[in-house]
């Protein structure tokens, strides 16, 4: 065989589903090779710990809290359960002592980091953690409200699907923040709200007022609201509906474009009533 | 060889030893940093302005950093005589003392009565001028063995001329036009050579790898991206003797059938970069790179990459991202860049010492190379033997040498006939050893069982006024900085672990902050996403398992 076609090959193969059986604290799981453990593991309800997973998203591997211990050429190792791959017979464990004992660490190191997040402070206490040895942040003016862990979920979600790429890791180290080019406002964004829809901490904020949403953890970046011409409720961000439109294939119709998902809904269902009741 | 290179080769011995006397400055960074460059000025001006017959050229570094700068004579058939500590003001004695047919005694360092460049050419300038020492009795030399240093203040970097006369491109030729591509892959194998990184990783197996691989695209990269600090063994390969980091290069593409190469190089390196830029130039020139090298078919091209200043682009997938475009910060591996590297192609990185090993290994074969150096630890390394040490230079040593000879053979212990307490090394990601675990030999499996490693090759001396903990906590201040902030136990750990120490240094801690320290270094070690994190706790794991008493005796009881 040419080497293009044992490419080929090789591609088809990895894209066929093999099943193979993983061990994951002693249960006997059955997956598919490569699949992520994590995901083994949240559909076999055993519980592993964190907050930069997300599926739809390349893998990352930096929240360092899923970390588990498996066993590799008779050693047992440390990996994040988010990088680690099914393959035939793998054994793990999630809550070994030496595993629980970092995590505690690690969790604590959350405190401190996110001090004002009540998700993390519930994540914690169910470790055993309710207090913390170390110096925790408190920056009054944080427009993340000191709950940002720096997971990365939002900045990868608005880059990798959204496409818009409004927000982006500022500085290094333990100086990283999130936030929008040079801490303003960013014309860039849609107002989708994806961002806050996968933070594991809630810790971004907006604001809803009239005509106006504003993404207050952005650089107070205002998104312009289409106002329905039917009931006058405004009800999505105007840069947004474009951008959902221009996709729909064929095109929405002009009687139901510019109005609200409600009164669409409403107009369908009048309408169908009048049908079926004869009346026009 | 063709015979365009062999006119240059024959051009280039004529420079190296002329008829007239030769004068050459060691103008890398360090000893421009201490003036050679205004030596070189003088020299210059004086030896127009008095009309002799002199040529004066620019050479790299020879690495005793302590007597730079550097300036060598060469008489015709009479021994190079190395001066030290030059200055603008001895220029004139210089050139009356050349200008006779000698040199000025009292600023002689040593004679060099002949020259084994080890590929193919043995130099032999002469006899004479006994009153001053030989090169090899003076200790600072007299313990080493220069491999990759070999050409390293003798010729001048930026002619390639004088590299093809010292019997540069012969290892490139001889596997261009007599072996192939899998001879020159067994032969690096064979020799065992490791990779100069830092991990050790077998050279031989990385390329066999990527060359297994199957893409119609796959690159080579050089990591120039040395940013340990008070390491400048790469800086001083590349400044010194460039032509060596691209014949490896082309040996390393050919044996992995591969056409493109990239050298990234941090910023901070301009010297370095510019004669990297010189040197492909020339070689582009020669028909040593670009297409058909050597007029045979094997096409094979080097760009430069310059990085931004961030020390974590030293680690694969950061540096990968960083030439990209991306932010330096690392990726989980796997998938390894053998998989998956530069544009998701297969890649071989390697470091610049790696390199710079290959052409001596293809020219004098594996045999040869493996009598060099230790079991299961080929050849040589080049350390950077800096800090309370009289001695201070670039050293080349086999590996398997002790510390005790590296300290104190080769660099006469500290400076002011204090006591040598400590040396550090492997930079900020190495450990600290202490002076009762100094017969512990250099190799990467010793250095590791003691909590240390070999990292790139940077050597800290520390005599006894040094405070560990006050060590440690430099070190841990530049890890804090250098964290790429992606992973908390880097981002979050290494800046509380600075806080603590910084805590004890004031004599604000308590035992349990001690605990606290151990614990937290370990939870970082053990759980961070790269090799940063993974090893910035060593400083202080290491201090704190040799030097406990001196945390305890900071600490409030």
């Amino acid at each position: 065989m040419t080497p293009e076609i044992v490419s080929v090959t090789e591609e088809l193969l990895k894209k066929t589903p093999h099943p193979v059986t993983v061990i994951i604290d002693g249960r006997t799981c059955r997956a598919n090779e490569g699949e992520i453990i994590l995901e083994v593991a949240i559909r076999e309800r055993i519980e592993i710990p964190h907050l930069c997973y997300e599926a739809s998203l390349s893998p990352y591997g930096a929240c360092r809290l899923c970390m588990v211990e498996f066993m590799r050429r008779g050693r047992m190792e440390m990996a994040t359960s988010c990088t680690l791959r099914a393959e035939e017979g793998l054994e793990v464990i999630t809550d070994s002592p030496k595993i629980l004992s970092h995590r505690r660490m690690i969790l604590e190191l959350y405190l401190a980091e996110a001090p004002r997040s009540e998700v993390i402070k519930e994540l914690a206490k169910k470790y055993g953690v309710t207090k913390t040895r170390f110096f925790k942040k408190i920056d009054k003016e944080d427009p993340l409200g000191n709950k940002c862990i720096l997971c990365g979920l939002c900045v990868r979600v608005c880059n990798e699907i959204i496409g818009a790429s409004v927000m982006s890791f500022v500085n290094r180290g333990p100086y990283t923040v999130v936030s929008t080019p040079f801490l303003e406002e960013n014309t860039a964004c849609l107002g989708c709200m994806a961002c806050a829809a996968v933070c594991p901490t809630h810790a971004i904020e907006i604001g809803n007022l009239g005509a106006e949403r504003t993404m207050v953890s952005w650089g107070k970046t205002q998104v312009k609201l289409r106002k329905c011409p039917q009931c006058g409720r405004y009800f999505a961000p105007e840069s947004l509906s474009d951008e959902v439109y221009a996709k729909i294939d064929p095109p929405l119709t002009e009687d139901i474009r510019d109005i609200c998902p409600e009164c669409r809904s409403s107009n369908i269902a009048h309408a169908e009533i009048s049908a079926a009741s004869g009346r026009r | 060889m063709p015979n365009e290179i062999l006119v240059r080769k024959n051009r280039g011995l004529k420079k190296i030893q002329p008829d007239i006397p030769r004068i050459t400055v060691g103008l890398a960074t360090c000893g421009a940093a201490i003036g050679a460059t205004a030596v070189y000025d003088r020299l210059k001006e004086r030896i127009r302005e008095r009309n002799l017959e002199v040529i004066l050229v620019p050479t790299g570094c020879i690495g005793y950093c302590r007597e730079e700068p550097i300036v060598a004579i060469a008489h015709p058939k009479k021994p190079l005589v190395l001066l030290h500590r030059v200055t603008p003001d001895d220029v004139d004695d210089i050139l009356d003392a050349v200008s006779l047919g000698t040199v000025p005694f009292e600023k002689a360092l040593c004679r060099i009565e002949g020259w084994n460049h080890l590929m193919g050419c043995n130099l032999n300038y002469g006899r004479g001028f006994e009153d001053i020492p030989l090169y090899d009795d003076i200790p600072f030399f007299g313990h080493q063995k220069k491999v990759i240093l070999r050409d390293a203040g003798l010729i001048n970097p930026e002619d390639i001329d004088e590299f093809l006369a010292v019997g540069g491109y012969s290892a490139a030729w001889q596997a261009l036009s007599s072996m192939n591509s899998d001879a020159v892959l067994e032969e690096v194998e064979k020799s065992g050579l490791r990779g100069r990184g830092g991990a050790g990783f077998p050279a031989g197996l990385k390329w066999r790898i990527t060359k297994e691989k199957v893409n119609e695209k796959k690159y080579l990269i050089c990591n120039a991206d040395e940013g340990d600090p008070g390491a400048y063994m790469n800086r001083n390969e590349m400044e010194s003797d460039p032509h060596m980091l691209i014949e490896g290069m082309i040996l390393g593409a050919y044996a992995m059938d591969i056409s493109e190469g990239l050298i990234y190089i941090r910023a901070e390196y301009p010297l370095a970069i510019r004669r990297l830029k010189h040197a492909i130039k020339e070689a582009k020139e020669c028909g040593i790179l670009g297409k058909n090298i050597f007029g045979t078919d094997f096409f094979f091209d080097i760009q430069i990459a310059t990085g931004a200043g961030a020390f974590v682009c030293g680690e694969s997938t950061a540096l990968v991202a960083s030439i990209e475009g991306r932010t330096g910060r690392p990726t989980p591996r796997p998938p390894r860049l053998t998989d998956s590297g530069l544009w998701g192609r297969p890649t071989d990185l390697n470091n610049v010492e790696t390199w710079c090993n290959v052409p001596v290994i293809i020219k004098n074969g594996s045999d040869w190379y493996k009598s060099i150096g230790a079991p299961k630890n080929a050849g040589t390394k080049v350390f950077s033997l800096v800090g309370d040490v009289e001695r201070v230079g670039l050293v080349e040593v086999p590996l398997g040498t002790t510390l005790n000879t590296i300290v104190f053979d080769i660099g006469n212990g500290s400076s002011d006939g204090k006591d040598v307490k400590a040396v550090q090394t492997g930079g900020p990601s190495g450990g600290c050893i202490p002076r009762r675990l100094f017969d512990t030999t250099v190799d990467f499996e010793s250095l590791a069982k003691i909590g240390s490693i070999m990292g790139s090759g940077g050597i800290v001396v520390m005599d006894e006024d040094t405070n560990m903990v006050d060590i440690a906590r430099y070190f841990i201040s530049f890890a804090t900085g250098e964290s790429c902030g992606k992973c908390i136990p880097c981002r979050e750990g290494l800046k509380h672990t600075l806080i603590l120490l910084n805590k004890i240094l004031g004599g604000k801690a308590t035992p349990e902050d001690l605990d606290t320290l151990k614990s937290l270094s370990e939870t970082i070690v053990e759980t961070s996403l790269c090799g940063l994190g993974n090893s910035a706790p060593n400083p202080v794991l290491t201090t704190l398992a040799y030097f406990r008493e001196e945390y305890d005796a900071l600490v409030k009881s």
